[in-house]
């Protein structure tokens, strides 16, 4: 395989969302496979630690860690005598021009090479936007998160603004795909994210683990809450089960409280973070997702990849390419303690049904896999790169 | 057949009644849902309808230690849900009845909420809001479940026959008793017929705006569910013998009344769904499904069932209804962008309509179409520094090929400039782009048909492929560009820095100056304003305007020209709306309408002169003279004499301008009179004929060389002026004069030349290139007197054309084809078919045969003396003289 370039786009490379995960995961696979692979950070978080691997270069575009502010309109504001706006504005507008400059000399640097630009948020397009017009260069747009999350969001605007004319426009699901299609976007495609790890743990030594697993930061959308209600409500009747919630958060303390005033204290364990979540789900039995909003979480993938069956709140279009219903895992409606803790209750009561959705778990996460995934990526980029090359006989 | 029969002694409160069929995946949840509730004083009979899965036994398991469950396993399977569910009632005890099905499930509280709402409300029934597990949207929910409704009528709210669930409701068992109402068995679509039958038994209702029910919806499910199997015909014929059933119940129950409150939704909701899936019917199915609808419709309904029913929905079920299947058909692929076996859009003037194939009169009402489909598609684009080009293919649907033209324009949104394109040999569609200025062009298509300008903005999604082009010269930067909306545009940007901010500039500009509606509403101007009613008026200078500064033109026209000759020294404005386009001879300054130099000029001018009404831009100050001109001799009637009287508002405008006229210009004593009275002037009146028809009377050569050579007439053809009016009421009289133009030049041939002279209104609506080579579009022609005086004969209708055309003594033809109602609805001075000044012709055939025998005309010549003698008796070649002589002495 001839080495391509590929360049990452994120707002800030060393931040620890689900986003520079996956573009870290990526990053060491293209990597290993010999391609030339480069960060391009719009801002940095200070002194933070980075997903990636200290081989990829990082380029950060606001090294004085100036952070753009929202466009505004001038005119008005200088009606109004809001000199501060119309100056943090005019220097936004200059920031821009500058920075867009640096960007175009910082893609100078491969010629007239190939090179694949993988913009992991939006909000990096308004600095790539002229690229859009150099022939070598092909920018692969991404969302991660589901289109109803971002409907009311400006990065739905910013999408409907800077994805038009990118080569490629990529979901996380096929519904958030034909969401976009059917707004116009001729160039959408689903990708979904990899699974760091794939590794099987047989059914029955998972159901012996007798452990309910959770994880994500300790936010309120992450409805930790209704998890530990749920499982209150049906605890008497799984004597021996525990539940396990990984991850740090602001919500901590009043799930802390919650846990205790339910008198779960001894069965809802607040884990803390883990540096190691493959070995924390070997370790459990199921996995709950209770969020209120995801694109295609993660944590269900890596879930599924140890063979964990899942149940899941119904929170994005994502979810139902995931879990199946009834095969293997169970899908509640948002919010709803009753019905997930019925769930939870005949999953963990009925060792059958376990190990059936275990296994079915297991062959779905297959979907998630690592080189599956990077395969996909290889054969986009020879789609787009492909284009090129007809246009230039034509 | 029972087992587990509770002992209980009392009565429960509540019965609900589970049915299950092959739904071992599902069922446990369901009776958990129930056994779960917040409220205990119920009872639950499950009825197993013969299920070959494990439900049977899982319902067993579940009950077992239940003592206020209980299961019932029929023996043999139903086929439906109705047998289940009477049995079911049949078995239970409770003063309430609710229904679940057994792959769905209840909200926790949702027994407590449905017990205290039919306690509280004391209604025959209650409904709860369902929710549907693929969407979690809640089933009618805007319509329906959106406020909390109490005691309401099935006859005062039918939107509630839209819920025609069972499941999401508490019934009185007094009610289902009272009335013996039980789900009808040994059919499907049971809900409509036993929910129908409810809304209109019960005397009272109420819905709580609150979640009980969730449906799961089960998508790409391998075996569909009964009511989602609708490719089978039995489906739809299951559904029809439903609703037969309950139109039988509302004639017999007395609510015939109701009947299109059902049909309604019907039509809206169960019809649709059908008519939705039309194209994946097989033949066989379409030939029994056209049968049936056709034999249901008219028992049931009557086609104004549609009128109100959005247009598709109109269209489709009116088709259905007259049982002509290939027009249902051709407009299925129609409105699926398919090609039609027939062409069956036409247009009436604007309207456009769908044609069956079934004759008929009464088809347009029903098969009117809003705005007709047009389908393209735009492919290889290519941008260059000068020029932007790409091939398209583009098509009416279902339209005659023939009568259609297509036209490619782009537009800058920011400055207005249009660019045309041009077809080049090869086919490409191009635009030079050499002289662009900055912004984004935006690409639409327009599509002439009769008459009819059809728009579209080109969308990403009609071009099949999209390079991302830039291309650079010194000064400016040009590239392909889509917007927000997915619009399509040709962005052009300038590349210098000064270039950028100049640009900014003006763009901003021009956006702040299109928000004003005229410079005259800045609070600067309103200072100017003021200033300059402060100074003096001057006695030497004359503003003239006529037909709000749209034409150099008419009565004052000629005054001004009159003045010139006479040497007078006076300084003279002219309002003109777009002056750089209107060339005036002479020493005057031309400005612009409603703009601050207007304003100037309009308030220290001693004179005004104008032909319609001005004063109401100005008020008029003490030493100002105001000549209203007005522009013709009046036919029909006018201001206080209008049939209808108008309106406050239209009085007080008319006040205005006469209270501010000081002489008024009558062409005549009839007119002298009339003008006095309808427009209640009680000042001095100039009755000096028209300065304008001076120049009928002194017939300048130079004049008629001058107009001959601007509109291009050969000489020596016959020159015949067609000048029809204005209907206001009859937005399509522009297509009838349209037809009839076309008729007269493959009529009149090649000697001759009709020149077309359309009111202002409709002026820009046609253009040259779509007129036959003998008909000359003078519509934009500045001065309608000079035309008088090249042409040799006029044909006209209701125009004051008529009056100054007379005084030529050559021939007129009246065209007057709906003379009738012309009278009716505006009412006229005298009667035109007694005092014409030629023949009255009704078809456009009468007028040619006129005009292919010039002898039958010659006829006419004594009406055409007397009507000229009549009207032009004061008229000598000098009223703008007399007019200068008596104001500006």
């Amino acid at each position: 395989m001839p080495k391509k370039n590929i360049v990452f786009v994120l707002n800030e490379y060393n931040g620890h969302g689900g986003a520079q995960r996956v573009a870290s995961i990526l990053a060491d696979d293209f990597v290993q496979d010999g391609h030339h692979v480069a960060v391009l950070s719009i801002n940095e978080q200070k002194d933070a630690p980075s997903y990636f691997s200290k081989n990829i270069p990082v380029t950060v575009l606001h090294k004085d860690d100036y952070r753009a502010t929202l466009p505004k309109a001038i005119s008005p504001n200088l009606k109004s005598l809001k000199l501060k706006t119309v100056a943090s504005e005019i220097n936004r507008r200059i920031q821009l021009s500058r920075r867009r400059k640096d960007v175009g000399r910082f893609f100078d640097q491969y010629g007239s090479e190939e090179v694949f630009v993988i913009v992991v948020q939006v909000w990096g397009m308004q600095w790539l936007q002229p690229l859009l017009y150099r022939p070598n260069i092909k920018v692969i747009g991404q969302s991660h998160e589901s289109y109803i999350a971002a409907k009311n969001s400006l990065r739905y605007k910013r999408i409907l603004k800077y994805y038009r004319q990118v080569s490629k426009f990529l979901l996380l699901t096929g519904k958030d795909a034909d969401h976009f299609e059917s707004r116009g976007f001729p160039n959408v495609g689903v990708m979904y994210n990899p699974s760091p790890f794939r590794a099987q743990v047989a059914a029955d030594k998972l159901y012996r683990n007798k452990t309910i697993v959770s994880t994500g930061r300790l936010v309120d959308d992450k409805g930790f809450d209704v998890l530990i209600e749920a499982f209150a409500r049906v605890a008497s009747d799984l004597p021996e089960w525990q539940v396990h919630i990984y991850g740090e958060g602001p919500a901590k303390e009043s799930l802390q409280n919650l846990i205790s005033i339910l008198g779960m204290d001894n069965r809802v364990i607040l884990k803390g973070q883990t540096k190691d979540i493959q070995s924390a789900l070997s370790s459990s039995s199921f996995f709950v997702l209770s969020s209120k909003a995801e694109g295609l979480p993660m944590s269900l993938i890596e879930a599924q990849s140890c063979g964990l069956p899942c149940i899941s709140t119904d929170c994005a279009p994502g979810i139902r390419e995931i879990v199946d219903d009834y095969k293997s895992g169970f899908i509640t409606p948002v919010g709803d303690v009753p019905v997930l803790s019925r769930q939870i209750r005949r999953l963990a009561s009925d060792p059958a049904m376990f190990s059936e959705f275990s296994e079915h778990a297991f062959i779905t996460s297959m979907r998630f896999e690592n080189e599956t995934i990077k395969n996909q990526w290889y054969d986009l980029f020879d789609e787009l790169g492909g284009q090129q090359h007809v246009k230039e006989r034509a | 057949m029972l087992r587990n029969v509770p002992k209980e002694q009392s009565n429960p409160k509540l019965s609900v009644v589970v049915i299950a069929f092959n739904n071992e995946l599902y069922i446990e949840e369901a009776l958990e849902s129930l056994h779960e509730q917040t409220f205990d004083d119920m009872e639950v009979v499950v009825v197993n309808d013969y299920s070959s899965d494990r439900t049977g036994e899982l319902i067993d398991r579940f009950v077992a230690d239940k003592p206020t469950f209980k299961a019932i396993h029929l023996e043999e399977n139903s086929g439906g849900c109705s047998t289940p569910r009477n049995t079911g009632i049949a078995h239970t005890t409770g003063e309430y009845v609710m229904f679940l099905d057994g792959d769905d499930w209840y909200t926790v509280d949702a027994c407590e909420k449905m017990v205290a709402a039919i306690e509280r409300t004391d209604s025959d029934f209650v409904g709860g809001q369902v929710i549907r597990t693929n969407t979690y949207e809640i089933w009618y929910h805007k319509q329906i479940y959106s406020v909390e409704r109490t005691n309401i009528n099935i006859r005062e709210f039918s939107m509630l026959l839209f819920d025609s669930l069972s499941v999401n409701k508490i019934y009185k068992r007094s009610f289902l008793d009272k009335h013996k109402l039980r789900f009808p068995e040994g059919i499907h679509y049971e809900d409509i017929i036993f929910t129908g039958k409810a809304y209109f038994l019960a005397g009272s209702i109420s819905f709580i705006p609150e979640p009980v029910y969730y449906w799961r919806v089960v998508e790409n499910a391998d075996a569909k569910s009964i009511t989602n199997r609708r490719f089978e015909f039995d489906n739809f014929r299951n559904r029809i013998i439903a609703h037969r059933m309950f139109d039988e119940f509302l004639r017999e129950n007395g609510d015939v009344l109701y009947q299109h409150n059902k049909n309604n939704k019907f039509l809206r909701h169960d019809l649709k769904l059908y008519t939705n899936d039309y194209l994946l019917f097989d033949e066989e199915y379409r030939q029994q499904f056209h049968l049936l609808i056709h034999e249901y419709m008219h028992e049931a309904m009557d086609e104004y069932a549609f009128i109100k029913l959005p247009e598709r929905e109109r269209i489709l079920y009116y088709l259905l209804y007259i049982g002509d299947r290939e027009a249902f058909e051709d407009y299925v692929a129609y409105i699926n962008g398919l090609p039609t076996k027939q062409e069956r859009v036409y247009a009436i003037g604007r309207q456009y309509y769908f044609r069956p194939s079934l004759p008929g009169n009464q088809h347009e009402k029903f098969l009117g179409i809003n705005q007709p489909e047009i389908d393209f598609t735009l492919s290889e684009i290519q941008l260059t520094e000068d020029r932007l080009s790409f091939r398209a293919k583009a098509l009416m649907n279902s339209v005659a090929s023939s009568s259609l033209t297509y036209k490619w324009g782009l537009k800058n949104r920011q400055t207005g400039e249009r660019v045309q394109g041009a077809m080049s040999e090869s086919g490409l569609i191009q635009f030079s782009l050499n002289d662009v200025s900055p912004g984004n062009y935006y690409l639409s298509l327009y599509v002439s048909h009769q008459g009819n300008v059809h728009k579209r903005l080109v969308k990403r999604g009609m071009i099949e492929e999209l390079p991302n082009t830039k291309v650079e010269n010194s000064t400016l930067s040009k590239s392909l560009f889509i917007n927000q909306k997915n619009s399509f545009a040709v962005k052009v940007e300038p590349l210098k820095t000064w270039d950028q901010l100049k640009w900014a500039y003006e763009r901003r500009r021009n956006t702040a100056t299109a928000k004003r509606n005229s410079i005259l509403d800045t609070p600067f101007a309103n200072y100017l304003k003021n200033l300059y009613r402060k100074l003096p008026v001057r006695s030497d200078w004359v503003l003239f305007e006529s037909h709000m500064g749209k034409q150099y033109s008419d009565s004052p026209k000629y005054i001004y020209e009159q003045m010139l000759e006479a040497g007078k020294k006076y300084k003279y404005i002219w309002s003109l709306e777009q002056p750089g386009k209107v060339d005036i001879p002479g020493p005057a300054i031309k400005v612009k309408k409603h703009s601050l130099q207007h304003y100037y000029y309009l308030v220290r001018s001693k004179f005004w002169v104008d032909n319609q009404g001005i004063a109401h831009l100005a008020k008029k100050r003490k030493d100002q003279v105001y000549v209203q001109t007005w522009h013709g001799t009046p036919l029909k009637k006018m201001g206080y004499d209008q049939k209808t009287r108008p309106s406050e508002t239209e009085l007080k405008r008319l006040k205005t301008q006469t209270k501010a006229w000081d002489y008024f210009i009558s062409p005549n004593p009839y007119s002298t009179e009339i003008f006095r009275r309808a427009f209640r002037y009680p000042g001095e009146i100039l009755e000096t004929g028209y300065p304008r028809n001076d120049l009928l009377l002194k017939q300048p050569p130079e004049i008629i060389e001058k107009a001959k050579s601007s509109l291009r007439i050969p000489a020596g053809k016959k020159v015949i002026l067609f000048a029809p009016t204005f209907r206001d009421w009859d937005p399509n009289s522009f297509q009838k004069t349209l037809e009839d133009i076309q008729t007269l030049s493959g009529k009149i041939g090649q000697d001759s030349i009709v020149l077309l002279r359309l009111h202002y209104l409709l002026s820009n609506m046609i253009s040259q290139h779509n007129l036959p080579a003998n008909i000359i579009n003078a519509s934009n022609y500045q001065d309608i007197q000079e035309l008088y005086l090249i042409s040799d004969l006029l044909i006209t209708d209701y125009s004051s054309v008529m009056f100054d055309y007379a005084l030529l003594k050559r021939p007129i033809i009246l065209y007057c084809y709906d003379l009738e109602e012309y009278v009716s609805r505006r009412g006229t001075y005298f009667s035109l078919e007694e005092k014409a000044p030629g023949p009255v012709c009704r078809t456009i055939e009468e007028v040619y045969d006129f005009l292919s025998h010039p002898e039958k005309l010659g006829s006419y010549q004594q009406e055409l003396e007397r009507f000229s003698a009549q009207f032009g008796v004061v008229e000598d070649g000098n009223a703008a003289q007399k007019v200068i002589d008596e104001v500006f002495k």
